[in-house]
């Protein structure tokens, strides 16, 4: 805007810069022999007066001579010292007259006068002359240029020419007083500026300030009497072209009477720009802005205008650095519409800057959609250039299938790999083009490595040539501002300052203070702008990766730096990945990349119905999952349906049937036999962590029958040796240990089933309290012909009731085995009771069976007081046949009533019902107990040869028995068994009732039944316990000797003693 | 680095092993709860000795006794820098996993010298230098732990065998 003012008062005036004059001067020394000739001429010329108006006299008189010349007039410096002046004057003659601006020059000149007569003395003393010479050519070349312009002075200037020259001797002297005083003046630059104020004061303060003399920034910024900028509307995106139009315009009116009136006009347009959609025109009416942007296209001078405020002024040319392309830097496309947003990478920028030649991933369809509009060209007048829709996907050029569909169009030289196809130019598969630099966002680009490397890997040899350097340098334009946070600890690898090392200890805006922590500046403060700065990093340091980089949020440890890529393993995989350290913060914590939403690594999921999966990859959005068939799925979280809690107590058997929980080791057995740590179980199905791979985040999935245990966690195999755990009860007072006591699983009969033919009642379902007569059976359900009815139905066993045909009291089948087989009468009696616990159980199919009632009956064989009472002796009997077992009608009472159910009377004895060996029964996995796995098995073996000498019956007759006749306590003393319980629990509860009765039992029970103990469930036996009573010398012993007695100690003790030790002390006492 | 450390610890006891021997019994659940675990940075070894058991308190609602202990123990603590002896029991292409006592150490194929190198077709795959050096599971290497990253019950180190004296060690 001012440049137009100042050529304005320019033209009136013009400060000479004191350069000029010197070149001027120079010139003359510089041609000397030209100078020569005129010389003579010039002599004279000067006018004599010491004052500078004369001397303007003196230029015009010299001016003619000039012209002869044809060029500026060179003279001789010594000769004419006023030669400086002539020359600015031949410049500024045209234009100047006035006084003033000769005493300018005037001043000029005697700032000169010093050099001339430097240059003067320079002549005499040789080794200047080089110096001079220097000068010379340049001066040469502005002589020329002045010569030029002078071309117009020269009819003007001779006449006098010849006078001045004439009158310069006298004068001389004179003048050089003159110039010294001044020049003393001019030495105070302070003072001449004074002296220049006053005198040009008057002018217009802007030609004050011409462009020789340093003015501070502030006084050259706008005012109230500059002209005003406004801001023109016009179309967005044409601002330049606007600009261009009203630049024509200016060149087509100049000179004209209707000129354009404004004085400058400018655009900021650019996508981002914040000032796009309008011109700024700088003029001192509004109404000269109409006139000027009359009739230019796409501008709207009309609407509104908008009135720059003086103080915004400045902000308008502020100057914005324009980022420069180089070639390798990555950009997006923004025109060509079929790319817009791809990758582009710059081959080349043109030489002006406007345009820049890029290679991007071709989007072509060869045509595909063509031959389809084709036939609606034929048809319709127009052809759709490109229909909407979907665009084709980014493919590399492909020769092959350009020649398939469009033969005609595809050219080029298969040897450069250089193709045009369909107007394109397409190189190595990328598609080439040159594409105007305002079409292109250069700006925050932010390549994401997977579009980088698809150009990486377009090299013809496959080989990467993947150029880290210029997507570094790409990343690091698009967001500058890393991030640098107080603590870091940073490396200044560029700038004065390179090699400095130190801890980040403020941040502000673009300048880091760094603490020097290295080096010779270690302990100082410095401030350094962010720009060459990079984080550092050693190995073995725990980072997390931030920042726009594909693996954000991981965290681990770094392995490698390579200036400032830095290698990480992560902890979450264990596997490497590589980001630039800017990208790395130190991460004080663990974890990660864990979590999407309430989804983490390794969690166990929901899938559907049917499907779990571990989920061994969490990204970004989704995760992936391994499911229990081994396959792997990226899902949503949204696909998800639930989420498993983590059950500490799941438990599942290895192939050999041990107990495998969460966190125990073990290995497949066949197959690859995989090692690893249980983290999940799902029914068959454990999930497995193993380290020795990265695949699937180190998981895979197994049955849980196909592992053997290699550890478990708290040494549970080994349990035996590191004793009881002392935070819970102590296993020696459980009711239950497990296992230990369990009864025997439920007799499995053998031939007919003795249901059969019983006559029962239904105790549930819709035939509830109905009689009937079982006509046949199954292992579950029995088909019973209603006496009501007259009808035959199908009920489960569980749900009858067995009863005496004639007497209609509660029976039990079962015991009519047992006492067959048992032993003893009185085990048998007792055993019923044990058939019972079956009853109860569930599982205990054979429950009915073993009704006391039954085994009554059956043992009246053997005991007539049990056959003839079958309600009372069904109990006692047994008891009684024994002998040993004493008295105990209420275990008597007990175990028939457990079993039976039948006993309505036995109810009665509660306690009965209570008994360890019930809840034991009901409670604990028989199967477990017994080691054999399942109960049918232990339940076979014993029934096989047993049944009577049974396993059971010595159990439950002992429990029975004995607790009535030694006590509960005598249990926990009993030789073998009472070893093992005191240790741990002194039986406080046992010992206390009944100590006394302790001798008693124990031979009790050896004598009953040790063949029967020993032979039936020896294995069983020892399972159960085995854990708890490891300790005990007794229960620890194989032997079936050892488990007799065993039995005998141990069964009470579990039984009678911790089960309801008050109960059958009571009892007892009452027996007693 | 080994050393004795004196720690302290609450143990707690069902009441029904309440009796005479409950100290005994306190001793024993506190050697096992605590030896061979890992205490934030550093691993229980064993316990030398307890002291100062004190009185048991009645937690309420349980009926748990609370014991506080004191005892003595042998802790190993691993440090960045410490070169240690571990076994090799993985090598993939990326580096070898190894375990020293009951440290998990990571040596990236990054971190050995450059004339190691992994070698996919040996079985089992190894690493190796084509001498003297071969790196396969159940080589006993030293390393030099470079980084540590300590979790709850869990410690896992960086380690490193570019250096001298680092390495295989024969025999």
């Amino acid at each position: 805007m001012s440049s137009n003012v100042d050529s304005e008062s320019e033209d009136d005036f013009n400060p000479q810069p004191a350069d000029l004059s010197d070149e001027e001067i120079e010139t003359e020394n510089v041609k000397p022999a030209r100078g020569s000739s005129r010389a003579a001429p010039r002599t004279s010329s000067p006018a004599a007066d010491d004052d500078h108006d004369e001397e303007d006299d003196d230029e015009d008189a010299a001016r003619p001579t000039n012209g002869g010349a044809g060029k500026r007039p060179p003279r001789k410096a010594s000769l004419v010292p006023d030669d400086a002046e002539d020359g600015d004057e031949d410049e500024e003659q045209e234009q100047d007259d006035e006084d003033e601006e000769e005493e300018e020059e005037s001043d000029e000149d005697d700032v000169q006068g010093g050099h001339r007569r430097k240059r003067h003395r320079d002549r005499r003393a040789a080794f200047f002359d080089i110096e001079a010479e220097v000068d010379e050519d340049e001066d040469e070349l502005e002589d020329e240029k002045d010569g030029e312009e002078d071309v117009d002075f020269i009819d003007n200037a001779h006449p006098d020419d010849i006078a001045d020259s004439s009158r310069m001797n006298d004068d001389r002297r004179h003048r050089e007083l003159d110039r010294k005083r001044e020049m003393e003046l001019s030495l105070d630059a302070e003072k001449q500026a004074e002296i220049l104020r006053e005198r040009y004061g008057k002018r217009a303060p802007a030609r004050a300030f011409g462009d020789s003399v340093v003015v501070p920034k502030r006084l050259l910024l706008p005012s109230v009497e500059d002209p005003s900028i406004w801001a023109v509307r016009c179309k967005e995106g044409k601002e330049r072209e606007v600009i261009f139009s009203i630049i024509r315009r200016v060149e087509e009116r100049r000179g004209t009477k209707n000129e354009v009136p404004i004085i400058s006009a400018f655009e900021r347009g650019g996508v981002t720009s914040v000032m796009k959609g309008y011109i700024y025109v700088e003029a001192r009416r509004q109404n000269d802005i109409m006139i000027a942007l009359d009739g230019v296209l796409n501008v709207y001078p009309r609407s509104k205008m908008v009135l720059v405020e003086i103080k915004d002024m400045p902000d308008l040319l502020r100057v914005s650095k324009t980022p420069n392309l180089e070639p390798g830097a990555w950009v997006r496309l923004r025109k060509p519409a079929k790319h817009a947003g791809d990758l582009a990478q710059v081959i080349d920028v043109t030489e002006n800057g406007l345009e820049a030649k890029v290679r991007f991933i071709p989007r072509l369809d060869y045509g595909v959609r063509d031959d389809l509009n084709s036939g609606m060209t034929a048809d319709g007048k127009r052809k759709r250039p490109v229909g909407p829709g979907p665009r084709p996907p980014q493919r590399l050029f492909s020769e092959a299938e350009a020649r398939k569909r469009q033969p005609r169009h595809i050219q080029g030289n298969p040897q450069t790999n250089y193709w045009s196809f369909m107007g394109d130019d397409f190189e190595n598969g990328f598609q080439v083009k040159d594409i105007k630099i305002q079409q292109l966002e250069v700006k925050d680009v932010n390549p994401t490595l997977e579009e980088v490397t698809k150009f990486a890997s377009g090299a013809e040899d496959g080989t990467e040539n993947l150029d880290l350097k210029a997507l570094a340098a790409s990343l690091k334009d698009s967001n500058t501002n890393v991030a640098y946070v107080p603590g870091d600890v940073i490396e200044v690898y560029d700038g004065e300052q390179r090699g400095v090392i130190g801890k980040a200890t403020n941040v502000q805006g673009d300048i880091v203070t760094l603490q020097v922590t290295e080096g010779v500046l270690k302990g100082q403060t410095i401030e350094v702008p962010n720009k060459g700065l990079r984080k550092r990093f050693k190995p073995g340091d725990h980072v997390k990766v931030i920042g726009g980089s594909r693996y954000r949020d991981e965290v681990g440890m770094v392995v490698k730096i390579v200036d400032d890529r830095v290698t990480l393993l992560t902890d979450q995989t264990n596997t490497e990945v590589t980001v630039f350290s800017k990208d790395l913060r130190e991460a004080a914590d663990i974890g990660g990349q864990g979590s999407l939403g309430q989804y983490s690594l390794l969690d166990l999921v929901q899938l559907d119905a049917t499907t779990v999966g571990c989920i061994v990859k969490v990204d970004r959005e989704s995760l992936v999952v391994l499911d229990q068939h081994g396959e792997t799925k990226q899902v949503m979280p949204s696909q998800i349906t639930n989420k498993f809690p983590q059950r500490k107590t799941a438990v599942a058997a290895d192939r050999n049937g041990s107990e495998i929980r969460v966190d125990d080791v073990v290995r497949e057995y066949g197959g690859q036999q995989r090692q690893g740590k249980i983290i999940w179980i799902h029914r068959s199905f454990i999930f497995l962590h193993t380290n020795d791979t990265n695949e699937n985040a180190g998981v895979f999935v197994t049955r849980s029958s196909s592992v053997n245990t290699i550890s478990a966690k708290g040494g549970r195999i080994t349990t035996a040796g590191t004793g009881p755990d002392l935070a819970t009860m102590n296993p020696a007072l459980k009711r239950n240990p497990t296992g230990s006591n369990n009864p025997a699983p439920p007799p499995k009969s053998f031939g007919i089933d003795r249901a059969i033919n019983h006559t029962v009642t239904i105790k549930r379902g819709g035939y509830k309290g109905l009689l009937g007569i079982v006509k046949d059976t199954t292992d579950t359900h029995a088909r019973v012909e209603l006496h009501t009815k007259g009808k035959i139905i199908t009920v489960p066993k569980a749900d009858l009731a067995f009863k005496d045909k004639v007497t209609g009291r509660p029976i039990d089948i079962n015991t009519r085995g047992r006492g067959g087989f048992g032993g003893g009468a009185g085990r048998g009696g007792f055993g019923g009771g044990s058939d019972w616990a079956g009853g109860r159980t569930p599982m205990a199919s054979g429950g009915p069976e073993r009704t006391p009632a039954w085994g009554a009956n059956k043992s009246v064989a053997r005991t007539p007081a049990w056959s003839r009472n079958p309600d009372v002796s069904g109990s006692r009997t047994p008891a009684w046949g024994d002998g040993s077992r004493t008295v105990n009608p209420y275990d008597g009472s007990r175990t028939s009533y457990g079993g039976a159910t039948s006993y309505g009377g036995a109810t009665a004895y509660g306690g009965g019902s209570r008994t360890p060996a019930w809840s034991s029964g009901a409670k604990t996995p028989a199967p477990d107990g017994f080691g054999h796995g399942s109960k049918t098995p232990a339940y076979g073996s014993l029934g096989g040869d047993s049944w009577g000498a049974g396993a059971k019956t010595p159990a439950y007759g002992i429990s029975a028995p004995t607790p009535g006749a030694s006590g509960a306590d005598a249990w926990g003393y009993t030789p073998g068994a009472s070893g093992a319980f005191d240790a741990p629990t002194p039986g406080a509860g046992l010992g206390a009732p009944t100590p006394a009765l302790n001798a008693p039992t124990p031979g009790a029970y050896s004598a009953p039944t040790p063949g029967a103990v020993s032979a039936p469930t020896p294995g069983a036996w020892q399972g159960g316990w085995g854990a708890e009573t490891a300790p005990t010398p007794a229960a620890s012993a194989p032997t079936p000797a050892a488990s007799g007695g065993y039995y005998g100690a141990p069964t009470p003790a579990a039984f009678g003693a911790p089960e309801t030790p008050a109960a059958s002390g009571p009892r007892y006492t009452d027996d007693d | 680095m080994f050393f004795l450390h004196n720690l302290e610890r609450r143990v707690t006891l069902h009441p029904s092993y309440f009796g005479r021997n409950m100290h005994e019994l306190v001793t024993t659940k506190l050697v096992k709860d605590v030896e061979g675990t890992c205490a934030g940075d550093y691993y229980i070894i064993a316990i030398m000795d307890t002291f100062d058991v004190s009185e048991g308190r009645i937690l309420p609602g349980s009926g748990l006794a609370e014991f506080t202990v004191g005892y003595r123990a042998v802790v190993w603590r691993p440090f960045k820098g410490e070169v240690v002896d571990a076994i090799a029991y993985s090598v993939n292409p990326h580096g070898m996993f190894a375990q020293a006592g009951p440290l998990r150490l990571f040596v990236s194929s990054h971190l050995m010298p450059d004339e190691i190198q992994y070698d996919a077709n040996a079985t089992p795959p190894q690493f190796t230098n084509n001498a003297d050096m071969v790196i396969e599971p159940g080589t006993h290497v030293r390393v030099k732990i470079i980084g540590m990253r300590t979790e709850v019950g869990e410690m896992w180190a960086i380690g490193s065998i570019n250096g001298d004296f680092l390495g295989c060690l024969q025999a």
